[in-house]
């Protein structure tokens, strides 16, 4: 019961980890962000290339997840000067139709760069074990896993809520042309929030890496998994994602419990009953 | 006054001469696609097929998207349950009542759909519709690799191509090149009443829709009634496209559901020609080419697929057919000038 439960959080916060750079994406320029699942890819692919089949040690992992961030976040500063800035303002349909277009050439590129052959990596020293809680077993790398999430989490939650500069992205976010009358550059706080979301893409990516068969499917997955998720918890909401991040491993948990036949199942029937009661997610939809 | 007139003349011929190029052209390219079976190969053939109807449920994806201005990223899954509804059907030995099959399927298609529209269509719009219809796709296709009496993962294989039974004469489509004659009859008459739907009052009306909803509403155009009808005739195009897409394909499998499936008539009407009937068909042959001739470049394809979306959307946004309808006004307006100039020296 603990272990399905451990499990399920881990996937839960693995999945929210991919969706806080979708939601911040969103909320400063409502956009439904297609490329995000294939720049979590790369920042996968990039890691493993830093750190080969074994990694040193947890530090390594970290570090390699940064430095991949870095990397998809320049690839994201790129996205948006040659596309998404020139698609601000107009309908919406063009930009998700965009991003699809981006997501489909850095799939490609992936392709060609890495290959078609999976690829494992296996967790690092320290993370490979498993600790006892409760007589039950639970891979140390869950734990890892669940805090990385819990801490991008409330690193976030105070930067957005708390800091000088999220409560300049909010402004941005609420209202772009006000916003740059009282002197605040918004075109450059936009590229920064999605050179952010990028880079949170592409340390998701690093940061579960391990445990992953690396093949170039692994985007699709979880990109909708994701995008369920900031759906659910109301667009460009960190602390709904949050939240439909922890409802989606509870729902996650009673689905391997009841019907471990059929995996995912109770999450899409789970997410269409939550968008039908609230159309506007949990919290409801909000601008940063 | 008179030059005017004549002015006004020449306009008018422009234009109709315009229409009547591409109806030219349409006709060529009828012509060409009902010869095939004569002048390529089966596995091209096959390609061309299954493009034929990908054409047809993208068109049918269009008039949705086009004219009520609703994207639904959940069209494949329509799609599928065509094709299940005509692979169980064919399984189930209904094979020679392929038409009624066929209505079956379209049946489903729309019936899902009008439960979908009625739930969603009234809620929400945009982005929050494409996700409910990305997600429903995927929920279907989950379900489907898991009934095992729907074959699980590997689908259903080896549908017979059926015979069609008119009571008293009988026409046996179990050759390649009978089904594909049959694929283009079909889809000359469902890309028919697309046509008709689109450019009669109903497609007008919901050109009104899309264009402002409050004004609509204003002059008496029942908004929801007609995005539902939109979304259902929507669906049951795909429902009978996916009917007919089963016995040409001779296998269905739970992937008809994917995102792939769902997002093709998307690329196909971008590159075709937004806000055009025939973009999506321009599109999705200029997609088989693109597929055909970078088939063995594993990555590349995605690339150049990409690439090429991208440069449409930022940069041609009313892809190749509002591409050809410039160039071809621009090329009549100068023979047009010429002329009239020529008209005028002589004077």
């Amino acid at each position: 019961m603990l272990f399905t439960f451990i499990n399920s959080l881990t996937l839960g916060m693995a999945v929210f980890l991919i969706a806080t750079g979708l939601t911040l994406i969103f909320g400063i320029m409502r956009i439904l962000n297609f490329a995000h699942g294939a720049c979590f890819m790369m920042g996968a692919y990039i890691s493993s290339t830093i750190l080969g089949d074994m990694p040193g040690s947890v530090w390594a992992l970290i570090g390699a997840a940064l430095v991949s961030g870095l990397v998809v976040g320049v690839f994201g500063l790129i996205v948006q000067h040659v596309v998404l800035a020139r698609l601000h303002g107009q309908d919406e349909h063009f930009s998700l139709i965009a991003t699809y277009a981006v997501m489909l050439v850095t799939a490609g590129a992936i392709k060609m760069v890495w290959g078609l052959e999976f690829h494992s990596v296996d967790p690092p020293p320290g993370l490979d074990g498993g600790v006892s809680i409760f007589g039950t077993f639970v891979p140390s790398f869950s734990l890892f896993i669940i805090a990385a999430g819990i801490a991008v989490f409330l690193i976030l939650d105070y930067v957005i809520h708390r800091s000088w500069g999220g409560k300049l992205a909010v402004a941005i976010a609420r209202d772009g042309w006000t916003s740059s009358l009282m002197g605040i550059n918004a075109p450059l706080g936009i590229s920064v929030v999605v050179t952010g979301s990028f880079a949170l893409a592409g340390l998701a990516g690093g940061l579960l890496l391990p445990n992953q068969t690396l093949s170039p499917v692994l985007g699709d997955t979880f990109l909708l998994l994701a995008f369920i998720t900031i759906v659910i918890g109301g667009l460009g909401n960190i602390r709904g994602a949050f939240i439909a991040a922890l409802l989606l491993a509870v729902i996650d948990g009673i689905n391997a419990w009841f019907l471990p036949g059929s995996p995912g199942t109770l999450i899409y029937l789970g997410m269409v009953t939550c968008l039908l009661l609230w159309p506007n997610g949990i919290l409801g939809e909000s601008r940063l | 006054m008179s030059t005017a007139l004549a002015e006004r003349h020449t306009g008018r011929e422009q234009a109709l001469s315009r229409v009547q190029i591409n109806r030219a052209l349409i006709a060529l390219a009828a012509l060409i696609v009902l010869l095939m079976p004569f002048l390529v190969n089966s596995g091209l053939l096959y390609l061309v097929g299954v493009t034929l109807v990908l054409a047809v449920y993208s068109v049918g994806w269009n008039v949705l998207f086009s004219w009520a201005g609703l994207a639904s990223f959940g069209s494949g899954g329509l799609f599928c349950i065509g094709a299940y509804v005509a692979a169980l059907a064919i399984r189930a030995g209904w094979g020679e009542h392929f038409l009624p099959v066929i209505a079956l399927a379209t049946l489903a298609g729309a019936l899902v759909a009008l439960l979908v529209g009625l739930v969603a269509l009234r809620r929400m719009s945009g982005i929050f519709l494409a996700i409910l219809t990305l997600s429903l796709a995927e929920l279907l296709r989950h379900v489907l690799m898991r009934v095992r009496w729907l074959g699980s993962e590997d689908g259903i294989p080896n549908i017979t191509r059926p015979v069609l039974s008119f009571g008293f004469f009988d026409i046996d489509l179990s050759s390649g090149s009978a089904y594909y004659w049959f694929l283009c009859v079909a889809s000359a008459i469902l890309l028919g009443i697309c046509w008709w739907l689109a450019h009669g009052p109903f497609g007008r009306r919901l050109l009104a829709v899309r264009h402002d909803i409050e004004r609509a509403s204003f002059i008496g155009i029942d908004v929801h009634r007609s995005r539902l009808v939109a979304f259902v005739v929507s669906g049951a195009i795909a429902g009978c496209a996916g009917a007919l897409y089963a016995p040409w394909a001779q296998i269905v499998t739970p992937d008809l559901a994917g995102m792939v499936k769902s997002t093709q008539p998307i690329l196909f009407t971008l590159l075709g020609g937004l806000h055009s009937f025939w973009g999506p068909v321009v599109g999705a042959f200029a997609f088989m080419a693109i597929d055909y001739f970078t088939r063995t470049l594993i990555g590349i394809q995605e690339v150049i697929t990409g690439g090429i979306l991208l440069v449409v959307i930022l940069v041609f946004r009313s892809g190749i057919a509002g591409g050809w309808n410039a160039l071809l006004d621009g090329a009549l307006a100068r023979r047009g000038l010429d002329r009239a100039l020529a008209r005028q020296e002589a004077r």
